[in-house]
């Protein structure tokens, strides 16, 4: 049974992620579209990342005892100042980690 | 150096680059993969079952989550119609490389296919300062992979000895990596607008308690993008 709910995630899985990668699939992507995906890896890890800060136990948090929320402003500073993905990760998980 | 030792060199360069470059983004996951790990096993699959996941499903937040349902005894269908809404925006990262990946040769296609997860898009994106290269993402993807598996086999051999992971905040180190991708990338004000759209939805949604969420902060995030780059005049 638990094989069967593997094999079958990962068929659902992969078609996600492979379908728009085949090329006999019928669909041509206009100029208007592609511009539109362009934002999407922007939009997407935005919106993941978003209630990861600011949603605790269902509820806004926005008071300066959100951990989250002091460490994300410091790593969106760090990221900004020094556009560098290790140095920020490392930074502002680290403060958060003896913060939290 | 001739052409052909120019080429191979040139590719293993760019392997190396992309898992250079997916390097953070691993450091970001290790606790996750541990968790991936001794959670199966918690939730009653063997311990061939639990990596399995890992190595054929290959989806962090699909099996964390299947695996919580299969625990709570819910049935086949929900799971995967639940796994479906959240594997979803693989959709979008697909259509945006659509253009660089189709022309691949099968084999790439599947293997970069296989690979793409929110990682490998993070850093082979279009606005990302390389041109794509199937190397690169290759080296990305892959490393990500192994270190995925990894540490899901950490979290196997360690069992139910990992404390309660969840108390510790781990979710911030997600953050953490996807905002130091997401800010140096926002270049033009299309894109700020698009973000902080993005932003105040997926908060709103998940106030709500909106499963689909994510796909509709994505979805209007990217729509006040490209909505303001006309009114701004930003040439597309």
């Amino acid at each position: 049974m638990n094989w069967l709910v593997i094999l079958l995630l990962a068929i659902v899985v992969v078609f996600s992620r492979y379908i728009f990668l085949e090329p006999r699939l019928p669909l041509r992507l206009s100029d208007r579209a592609l511009h539109f995906f362009r934002y999407s890896a922007a939009a997407v890890l935005t919106a993941i990342s978003g209630p990861v800060v600011f949603v605790h136990d269902h509820q806004l948090a926005l008071s300066t005892e959100n951990t989250y929320m002091i460490c994300a402003c410091v790593a969106v500073a760090l990221a900004y100042l020094t556009r560098h993905t290790l140095l920020t990760t490392i930074i502002s998980m680290g403060l958060f980690f003896i913060i939290h | 150096m001739t052409s052909e030792q120019y080429k191979s060199h040139n590719r293993k360069t760019l392997f190396i680059k992309g898992s250079y470059a997916v390097f953070p983004l691993i450091l970001a996951v290790i606790p996750w993969g541990i968790l991936a790990g001794s959670y199966a096993l918690e939730a009653g699959l063997s311990a061939w079952e639990s990596q399995a996941m890992s190595a054929i499903v290959f989806a962090g937040a699909a099996q964390l989550i299947a695996v919580g349902m299969i625990k709570s005894g819910i049935g086949l269908s929900t799971i995967l119609l639940t796994a479906l809404l959240v594997t979803s925006r693989h959709f979008l990262y697909g259509l945006s490389m659509r253009s660089q990946v189709s022309p691949l040769p099968l084999k790439w296609r599947l293997s970069l296919g296989f690979l793409l997860t929110d990682e490998l898009f993070a850093i082979s994106n279009p606005e990302q300062k390389h041109p794509f290269s199937p190397w690169y993402a290759l080296g990305g993807g892959l490393s990500f992979y192994i270190g995925w598996n990894i540490s899901t086999c950490v979290g196997i051999i360690a069992g139910h000895n990992i404390p309660n992971l969840h108390s510790l905040g781990l979710d911030f180190a997600i953050a953490a990596t996807f905002i130091a991708l997401v800010v140096p990338t926002i270049k033009t004000r299309s894109t700020l607008i698009c973000v902080i759209t993005s932003l105040l939805t997926s908060v709103f949604c998940a106030l709500l308690n909106l499963e689909s969420g994510l796909l509709i902060a994505s979805l209007t995030g990217m729509s006040a993008g490209v909505f303001s780059a006309k009114v701004f005049g930003e040439s597309a």
